[in-house]
Protein backbone atom coordinates (compact mmCIF):
# COMPACT_ATOMS: atom_id res chain seq x y z
CA UNK A 1 0.00 0.00 0.00
CA UNK A 2 1.53 3.34 -1.27
CA UNK A 3 0.22 5.08 2.26
CA UNK A 4 1.94 3.18 3.97
CA UNK A 5 5.32 3.45 2.45
CA UNK A 6 5.00 7.14 2.28
CA UNK A 7 4.03 7.61 6.20
CA UNK A 8 6.98 4.94 6.95
CA UNK A 9 9.06 7.25 5.00
CA UNK A 10 8.11 10.26 6.67
CA UNK A 11 8.13 8.31 10.16
CA UNK A 12 12.09 8.01 9.66
CA UNK A 13 12.58 11.27 8.44
CA UNK A 14 11.19 12.67 11.98
CA UNK A 15 14.01 9.53 13.57
CA UNK A 16 16.58 10.70 11.89
CA UNK A 17 15.71 14.68 13.20
CA UNK A 18 15.56 13.07 16.54
CA UNK A 19 19.20 11.12 16.63
CA UNK A 20 20.23 14.16 15.34
CA UNK A 21 18.77 16.14 18.10
CA UNK A 22 20.22 13.74 20.63
CA UNK A 23 23.81 14.00 19.52
CA UNK A 24 23.50 18.05 19.23
CA UNK A 25 21.30 18.04 22.86
CA UNK A 26 23.99 19.41 25.98
CA UNK A 27 21.48 18.61 28.38
CA UNK A 28 21.27 14.87 29.56
CA UNK A 29 17.44 14.70 30.63
CA UNK A 30 16.88 16.08 27.64
CA UNK A 31 18.98 13.41 25.37
CA UNK A 32 16.84 10.90 27.59
CA UNK A 33 13.58 12.78 26.69
CA UNK A 34 14.68 12.13 22.99
CA UNK A 35 15.80 8.53 23.54
CA UNK A 36 12.28 7.57 25.22
CA UNK A 37 10.72 9.39 21.49
CA UNK A 38 12.73 7.89 19.67
CA UNK A 39 11.67 3.78 20.62
CA UNK A 40 8.18 3.68 19.26
CA UNK A 41 9.32 5.66 16.29
CA UNK A 42 11.51 3.06 15.29
CA UNK A 43 9.09 0.23 16.15
CA UNK A 44 6.75 1.71 14.05
CA UNK A 45 9.86 2.57 11.47
CA UNK A 46 10.06 -1.17 11.28
CA UNK A 47 6.35 -1.73 11.70
CA UNK A 48 6.89 -4.10 14.62
CA UNK A 49 3.69 -1.90 17.17
CA UNK B 1 19.27 21.03 41.64
CA UNK B 2 22.61 20.43 39.44
CA UNK B 3 21.65 20.60 35.65
CA UNK B 4 23.08 17.34 34.37
CA UNK B 5 25.19 17.70 31.31
CA UNK B 6 25.23 15.45 27.98
CA UNK B 7 27.74 15.24 24.97
CA UNK B 8 27.95 12.89 21.91
CA UNK B 9 29.36 10.17 24.50
CA UNK B 10 26.42 10.09 26.47
CA UNK B 11 24.32 10.26 23.58
CA UNK B 12 25.79 6.88 22.04
CA UNK B 13 25.48 5.04 25.14
CA UNK B 14 21.69 6.12 25.51
CA UNK B 15 21.13 5.59 21.63
CA UNK B 16 22.34 1.77 22.71
CA UNK B 17 21.08 1.47 25.85
CA UNK B 18 17.43 2.57 23.83
CA UNK B 19 18.68 0.11 21.11
CA UNK B 20 18.76 -2.82 23.64
CA UNK B 21 15.47 -2.26 24.92
CA UNK B 22 14.18 -1.94 21.41
CA UNK B 23 15.21 -5.40 20.36
CA UNK B 24 13.78 -6.60 23.94
CA UNK B 25 10.46 -5.36 23.35
CA UNK B 26 10.46 -5.92 19.83
CA UNK B 27 10.83 -9.81 20.52
CA UNK B 28 8.01 -9.68 22.85
CA UNK B 29 5.91 -7.67 19.79
CA UNK B 30 7.11 -10.06 17.65
CA UNK B 31 6.45 -13.11 19.49
CA UNK B 32 2.62 -12.14 18.84
CA UNK B 33 3.03 -12.79 14.91
CA UNK B 34 3.06 -17.12 15.46
CA UNK B 35 -0.17 -18.07 15.20
CA UNK B 36 -1.40 -20.24 18.50
CA UNK B 37 -1.39 -24.25 17.76
CA UNK B 38 -4.47 -26.10 17.35
CA UNK B 39 -4.95 -29.96 17.17
CA UNK B 40 -8.38 -30.30 14.69
CA UNK B 41 -10.49 -33.41 15.82
CA UNK B 42 -9.74 -36.27 13.16
CA UNK B 43 -12.07 -35.42 10.08
CA UNK B 44 -11.95 -32.11 9.62
CA UNK B 45 -10.68 -31.01 6.75
CA UNK B 46 -8.04 -27.92 6.66
CA UNK B 47 -9.25 -24.31 3.84
CA UNK B 48 -8.18 -21.05 4.11
CA UNK B 49 -10.52 -18.31 3.75
CA UNK B 50 -8.99 -17.11 0.90
CA UNK B 51 -10.59 -19.95 -0.81
CA UNK B 52 -13.82 -18.57 -0.67
CA UNK B 53 -12.67 -14.91 -1.61
CA UNK B 54 -9.45 -15.07 -3.39
CA UNK B 55 -8.64 -10.98 -2.90
CA UNK B 56 -7.26 -11.98 0.82
CA UNK B 57 -4.57 -14.29 -0.51
CA UNK B 58 -1.30 -14.09 1.18
CA UNK B 59 -2.29 -11.33 3.27
CA UNK B 60 -2.25 -10.66 6.93
CA UNK B 61 -6.33 -10.84 6.68
CA UNK B 62 -6.30 -15.31 5.38
CA UNK B 63 -7.37 -17.04 8.35
CA UNK B 64 -7.81 -21.17 9.05
CA UNK B 65 -11.41 -22.68 7.99
CA UNK B 66 -12.01 -25.88 9.37
CA UNK B 67 -15.07 -28.22 8.00
CA UNK B 68 -15.90 -31.08 9.41
CA UNK B 69 -19.08 -33.49 7.32
CA UNK B 70 -20.78 -36.04 9.29
CA UNK B 71 -21.83 -39.28 7.38
CA UNK B 72 -25.13 -38.71 7.12
CA UNK B 73 -26.80 -35.73 5.59
CA UNK B 74 -28.16 -32.61 7.46
CA UNK B 75 -27.42 -28.56 7.84
CA UNK B 76 -24.64 -26.93 7.59
CA UNK B 77 -23.21 -24.60 11.17
CA UNK B 78 -20.45 -21.90 10.97
CA UNK B 79 -18.97 -21.23 14.19
CA UNK B 80 -16.73 -18.16 14.80
CA UNK B 81 -14.01 -17.67 17.73
CA UNK B 82 -11.53 -14.90 17.97
CA UNK B 83 -13.44 -11.85 16.26
CA UNK B 84 -12.43 -10.12 19.16
CA UNK B 85 -8.38 -11.21 20.05
CA UNK B 86 -9.52 -9.93 23.84
CA UNK B 87 -12.13 -12.35 24.83
CA UNK B 88 -10.63 -15.49 25.05
CA UNK B 89 -13.88 -17.63 26.48
CA UNK B 90 -15.50 -17.19 22.74
CA UNK B 91 -11.89 -18.09 21.06
CA UNK B 92 -11.30 -20.94 23.58
CA UNK B 93 -15.21 -22.77 23.05
CA UNK B 94 -14.12 -22.89 19.33
CA UNK B 95 -11.12 -24.31 20.13
CA UNK B 96 -12.42 -26.89 22.33
CA UNK B 97 -15.14 -27.53 19.59
CA UNK B 98 -12.01 -27.68 17.04
CA UNK B 99 -10.01 -30.35 18.91
CA UNK B 100 -13.25 -32.52 20.38
CA UNK B 101 -16.64 -32.83 18.14
CA UNK B 102 -17.22 -35.99 15.97
CA UNK B 103 -19.80 -34.62 13.58
CA UNK B 104 -22.89 -37.19 13.00
CA UNK B 105 -25.03 -35.73 10.61
CA UNK B 106 -24.45 -32.58 8.64
CA UNK B 107 -21.74 -30.21 8.59
CA UNK B 108 -19.66 -28.28 11.08
CA UNK B 109 -17.34 -25.36 9.99
CA UNK B 110 -15.15 -23.63 12.57
CA UNK B 111 -12.58 -20.42 12.45
CA UNK B 112 -11.37 -20.22 15.50
CA UNK B 113 -9.48 -17.32 14.59
CA UNK B 114 -11.96 -15.13 13.03
CA UNK B 115 -10.03 -12.10 13.32
CA UNK B 116 -6.23 -12.68 12.83
CA UNK B 117 -5.15 -9.14 12.60
CA UNK B 118 -6.42 -9.37 16.04
CA UNK B 119 -4.34 -11.87 17.86
CA UNK B 120 -0.80 -10.28 17.02
CA UNK B 121 -1.25 -7.45 19.13
CA UNK B 122 -2.34 -5.90 22.38
CA UNK B 123 -4.17 -2.83 23.00
CA UNK B 124 -2.41 -0.16 24.14
CA UNK B 125 -3.04 1.64 27.13
CA UNK B 126 -4.89 -1.50 28.11
CA UNK B 127 -1.77 -3.77 29.48
CA UNK B 128 -3.61 -7.17 29.03
CA UNK B 129 -0.99 -9.58 29.17
CA UNK B 130 -0.02 -10.92 26.03
CA UNK B 131 -0.78 -15.02 26.37
CA UNK B 132 -2.85 -17.21 28.51
CA UNK B 133 -1.68 -20.49 29.61
CA UNK B 134 -3.82 -23.20 30.32
CA UNK B 135 -2.76 -25.95 32.26
CA UNK B 136 -3.79 -29.86 31.12
CA UNK B 137 -4.18 -32.51 33.24
CA UNK B 138 -0.91 -34.00 32.52
CA UNK B 139 0.67 -31.03 33.74
CA UNK B 140 1.75 -29.68 30.03
CA UNK B 141 0.52 -26.22 29.24
CA UNK B 142 -1.13 -25.01 26.32
CA UNK B 143 -0.56 -21.39 25.50
CA UNK B 144 -2.94 -18.88 23.68
CA UNK B 145 -2.36 -15.32 22.60
CA UNK B 146 -4.48 -12.88 23.95
CA UNK B 147 -5.16 -10.16 21.35
CA UNK B 148 -6.77 -7.14 21.31
CA UNK B 149 -10.56 -5.66 20.08
CA UNK B 150 -9.28 -4.51 16.71
CA UNK B 151 -7.03 -4.91 13.97
CA UNK B 152 -3.84 -4.68 14.52
CA UNK B 153 -2.89 -1.28 13.43
CA UNK B 154 -0.26 -2.02 11.21
CA UNK B 155 -1.81 -3.90 9.00
CA UNK B 156 -5.31 -1.71 9.58
CA UNK B 157 -4.64 2.10 9.35
CA UNK B 158 -5.95 5.05 8.96
CA UNK B 159 -8.17 4.78 11.36
CA UNK B 160 -10.69 7.99 10.61
CA UNK B 161 -12.75 10.01 13.01
CA UNK B 162 -16.01 9.14 12.57
CA UNK B 163 -16.71 5.36 10.53
CA UNK B 164 -19.40 5.27 8.19
CA UNK B 165 -20.63 2.13 7.58
CA UNK B 166 -20.24 1.77 3.55
CA UNK B 167 -23.62 -0.69 3.53
CA UNK B 168 -25.89 1.87 5.64
CA UNK B 169 -24.26 5.01 6.06
CA UNK B 170 -24.81 4.61 9.80
CA UNK B 171 -21.79 6.99 11.47
CA UNK B 172 -19.59 5.15 14.22
CA UNK B 173 -16.60 5.61 16.42
CA UNK B 174 -13.41 6.12 13.83
CA UNK B 175 -11.71 2.67 15.39
CA UNK B 176 -14.73 0.54 15.13
CA UNK B 177 -13.21 0.40 10.80
CA UNK B 178 -10.87 -1.88 12.64
CA UNK B 179 -13.47 -3.59 14.53
CA UNK B 180 -14.66 -6.86 12.28
CA UNK B 181 -17.75 -7.07 14.32
CA UNK B 182 -19.03 -3.46 12.85
CA UNK B 183 -17.70 -3.95 9.31
CA UNK B 184 -20.39 -6.77 8.00
CA UNK B 185 -21.27 -7.29 5.57
CA UNK B 186 -17.89 -6.06 4.53
CA UNK B 187 -16.53 -4.84 1.05
CA UNK B 188 -14.44 -6.28 -1.68
CA UNK B 189 -12.25 -3.96 -2.09
CA UNK B 190 -12.22 -1.87 1.29
CA UNK B 191 -9.90 -1.97 4.11
CA UNK B 192 -7.90 -5.58 5.43
CA UNK B 193 -11.23 -5.71 8.43
CA UNK B 194 -14.27 -4.90 5.42
CA UNK B 195 -12.83 -7.60 3.26
CA UNK B 196 -12.37 -9.85 6.18
CA UNK B 197 -15.83 -9.41 6.78
CA UNK B 198 -16.48 -9.99 3.03
CA UNK B 199 -14.56 -13.16 3.15
CA UNK B 200 -16.70 -14.30 5.87
CA UNK B 201 -20.08 -13.37 4.16
CA UNK B 202 -18.64 -15.25 0.82
CA UNK B 203 -18.18 -18.30 2.82
CA UNK B 204 -21.64 -18.33 4.47
CA UNK B 205 -22.97 -17.89 1.02
CA UNK B 206 -21.34 -20.48 -0.95
CA UNK B 207 -21.55 -22.80 1.99
CA UNK B 208 -25.37 -22.61 2.09
CA UNK B 209 -24.50 -21.85 6.27
CA UNK B 210 -27.82 -22.72 7.68
CA UNK B 211 -26.59 -21.18 11.55
CA UNK B 212 -23.83 -19.28 12.19
CA UNK B 213 -22.66 -18.11 15.54
CA UNK B 214 -20.16 -15.51 16.23
CA UNK B 215 -18.83 -16.05 19.87
CA UNK B 216 -18.01 -13.19 22.22
CA UNK B 217 -17.28 -11.87 25.70
CA UNK B 218 -18.58 -8.12 27.43
CA UNK B 219 -18.10 -6.58 30.23
CA UNK B 220 -20.07 -6.80 32.90
CA UNK B 221 -21.20 -3.91 33.33
CA UNK B 222 -22.06 -3.73 29.93
CA UNK B 223 -26.04 -4.74 29.24
CA UNK B 224 -25.63 -7.48 26.46
CA UNK B 225 -23.82 -9.79 28.78
CA UNK B 226 -24.62 -12.98 29.39
CA UNK B 227 -26.82 -13.21 26.22
CA UNK B 228 -27.60 -14.85 23.01
CA UNK B 229 -28.49 -11.98 20.19
CA UNK B 230 -30.93 -13.26 17.11
CA UNK B 231 -31.45 -12.10 14.37
CA UNK B 232 -35.61 -12.40 13.73
CA UNK B 233 -34.55 -15.84 11.07
CA UNK B 234 -32.98 -17.32 14.19
CA UNK B 235 -35.46 -16.02 16.86
CA UNK B 236 -37.61 -19.37 17.25
CA UNK B 237 -34.19 -20.91 18.03
CA UNK B 238 -33.08 -18.92 20.18
CA UNK B 239 -35.60 -18.65 22.53
CA UNK B 240 -36.40 -22.30 22.56
CA UNK B 241 -32.14 -22.70 23.53
CA UNK B 242 -32.67 -19.68 26.17
CA UNK B 243 -35.25 -21.19 27.87
CA UNK B 244 -33.40 -24.82 28.06
CA UNK B 245 -30.26 -22.92 29.22
CA UNK B 246 -32.56 -21.25 32.22
CA UNK B 247 -33.99 -24.80 33.08
CA UNK B 248 -30.29 -25.69 33.46
CA UNK B 249 -29.50 -23.20 36.04
CA UNK B 250 -27.69 -21.22 33.03
CA UNK B 251 -29.44 -17.49 32.95
CA UNK B 252 -29.03 -16.20 29.60
CA UNK B 253 -31.01 -12.75 28.45
CA UNK B 254 -32.28 -13.13 25.15
CA UNK B 255 -32.03 -9.92 22.74
CA UNK B 256 -33.63 -9.19 19.18
CA UNK B 257 -30.74 -7.68 16.83
CA UNK B 258 -31.46 -4.52 16.50
CA UNK B 259 -32.68 -3.47 12.92
CA UNK B 260 -30.60 -0.18 13.12
CA UNK B 261 -27.80 -1.41 14.70
CA UNK B 262 -25.64 -1.49 11.16
CA UNK B 263 -22.46 -3.67 10.93
CA UNK B 264 -22.78 -6.30 13.54
CA UNK B 265 -22.51 -10.06 12.55
CA UNK B 266 -25.83 -11.01 14.12
CA UNK B 267 -27.73 -8.09 12.10
CA UNK B 268 -26.01 -8.58 8.69
CA UNK B 269 -25.30 -12.30 8.43
CA UNK B 270 -28.68 -12.36 8.73
CA UNK B 271 -29.97 -10.05 6.23
CA UNK B 272 -27.16 -10.64 3.51
CA UNK B 273 -27.64 -14.15 3.61
CA UNK B 274 -30.10 -17.02 4.72
CA UNK B 275 -28.36 -17.77 7.55
CA UNK B 276 -29.79 -17.92 10.90
CA UNK B 277 -27.48 -15.48 12.75
CA UNK B 278 -26.74 -15.67 16.24
CA UNK B 279 -23.86 -14.20 18.77
CA UNK B 280 -23.39 -15.24 22.31
CA UNK B 281 -21.69 -12.84 25.10
CA UNK B 282 -20.47 -14.18 28.35
CA UNK B 283 -19.22 -11.52 31.12
CA UNK B 284 -15.37 -11.02 31.71
CA UNK B 285 -14.31 -8.88 34.32
CA UNK B 286 -10.93 -8.71 32.30
CA UNK B 287 -12.74 -6.68 29.97
CA UNK B 288 -14.58 -3.77 32.11
CA UNK B 289 -13.37 -0.20 33.12
CA UNK B 290 -13.66 -1.41 36.77
CA UNK B 291 -11.26 -3.77 36.66
CA UNK B 292 -7.62 -3.59 38.67
CA UNK B 293 -4.26 -5.24 37.66
CA UNK B 294 -5.27 -7.23 34.22
CA UNK B 295 -2.94 -10.49 34.12
CA UNK B 296 -3.70 -14.08 33.71
CA UNK B 297 -5.16 -14.39 37.22
CA UNK B 298 -7.29 -11.98 36.26
CA UNK B 299 -8.83 -13.43 32.85
CA UNK B 300 -8.78 -16.92 34.35
CA UNK B 301 -10.39 -16.76 37.29
CA UNK B 302 -12.47 -13.03 37.08
CA UNK B 303 -11.67 -12.31 40.33
CA UNK B 304 -11.64 -8.30 41.31
CA UNK B 305 -12.80 -6.48 44.20
CA UNK B 306 -14.13 -3.70 42.44
CA UNK B 307 -16.74 -5.71 40.35
CA UNK B 308 -17.33 -7.29 44.11
CA UNK B 309 -18.26 -3.84 44.91
CA UNK B 310 -19.79 -2.54 41.82
CA UNK B 311 -21.55 -5.59 42.42
CA UNK B 312 -23.13 -4.68 45.48
CA UNK B 313 -24.20 -0.98 44.48
CA UNK B 314 -26.24 -2.47 41.53
CA UNK B 315 -23.80 -1.03 38.71
CA UNK B 316 -23.46 -4.70 36.76
CA UNK B 317 -26.03 -6.53 34.75
CA UNK B 318 -24.64 -10.20 36.34
CA UNK B 319 -25.01 -12.15 39.14
CA UNK B 320 -21.09 -11.56 40.02
CA UNK B 321 -20.45 -13.35 43.47
CA UNK B 322 -16.85 -12.61 43.55
CA UNK B 323 -15.94 -14.54 40.59
CA UNK B 324 -16.66 -15.37 36.61
CA UNK B 325 -13.85 -17.93 35.81
CA UNK B 326 -13.08 -18.84 32.52
CA UNK B 327 -14.02 -22.36 32.83
CA UNK B 328 -17.56 -21.01 33.14
CA UNK B 329 -17.83 -18.70 30.50
CA UNK B 330 -16.76 -21.03 28.21
CA UNK B 331 -19.00 -23.93 29.97
CA UNK B 332 -21.97 -21.03 29.51
CA UNK B 333 -20.95 -21.02 25.50
CA UNK B 334 -20.64 -24.73 25.17
CA UNK B 335 -23.66 -25.40 26.69
CA UNK B 336 -25.69 -22.54 24.06
CA UNK B 337 -23.84 -24.32 21.50
CA UNK B 338 -24.72 -28.13 22.12
CA UNK B 339 -28.45 -26.62 22.95
CA UNK B 340 -28.26 -25.03 19.31
CA UNK B 341 -26.94 -28.04 17.49
CA UNK B 342 -29.75 -29.84 19.52
CA UNK B 343 -32.20 -28.00 18.35
CA UNK B 344 -31.67 -26.48 15.04
CA UNK B 345 -33.29 -29.56 13.64
CA UNK B 346 -36.42 -28.94 15.60
CA UNK B 347 -36.66 -25.61 13.91
CA UNK B 348 -35.53 -26.53 10.62
CA UNK B 349 -35.77 -30.47 10.16
CA UNK B 350 -33.87 -31.10 7.36
CA UNK B 351 -31.08 -28.78 8.36
CA UNK B 352 -30.66 -31.17 11.73
CA UNK B 353 -27.23 -31.52 12.86
CA UNK B 354 -25.87 -34.37 14.98
CA UNK B 355 -22.28 -33.45 16.83
CA UNK B 356 -20.65 -35.82 19.69
CA UNK B 357 -17.63 -35.47 21.40
CA UNK B 358 -18.58 -31.86 23.06
CA UNK B 359 -18.15 -31.79 26.97
CA UNK B 360 -21.13 -30.90 29.16
CA UNK B 361 -21.34 -27.81 30.96
CA UNK B 362 -20.95 -29.62 34.31
CA UNK B 363 -18.09 -31.41 33.28
CA UNK B 364 -16.49 -28.23 32.04
CA UNK B 365 -16.89 -26.76 35.52
CA UNK B 366 -15.49 -29.66 37.34
CA UNK B 367 -12.09 -30.08 35.36
CA UNK B 368 -11.69 -26.78 33.40
CA UNK B 369 -10.68 -26.08 30.03
CA UNK B 370 -7.51 -27.70 29.56
CA UNK B 371 -8.92 -31.23 30.27
CA UNK B 372 -10.42 -30.52 26.65
CA UNK B 373 -7.49 -29.39 25.02
CA UNK B 374 -5.38 -32.05 22.89
CA UNK B 375 -2.19 -33.03 24.83
CA UNK B 376 0.29 -31.61 23.02
CA UNK B 377 3.78 -29.47 24.00
CA UNK B 378 3.09 -25.74 24.53
CA UNK B 379 1.21 -24.64 21.84
CA UNK B 380 3.69 -21.71 20.88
Amino acid sequence: MLITYIYQLLTLLVLILVIRCLFREKSLNMQIVACMVLLPLALRVLMIK
Amino acid sequence: MEKLYGNKITALVLLGLTALIGVWVSLSFISMWQDDAVYPQAGFKNKMLSEYFAGIANTPVDTAVYIQTGPEKGGTVLLLGGSHGNEPAGRLAAVVILENARVKKGRLIVIPAANPMNLTHTAAQDAHPQRLDLPLPSGKVRSFRMGARDSNPIYEWPNPDTYIHPASGQQLAGNEKSNLNRCYPGVADGSPTEQLAYAIVQLIKKEKVNLAIDLHEASPEYPVVNAMVAHERAMELAATVAMELESMGIPIRLEPSPKNLRGLSHREWGDATQTMAILLETANPSHGRFRGKTDQRLVITGQDKAYAKAATLGRLYIDYKGDQPLRYRVGRHLAALGLLFKNLGEVAPDKAVEIGGLPAFSQIMKTGVGAYLADKARGR
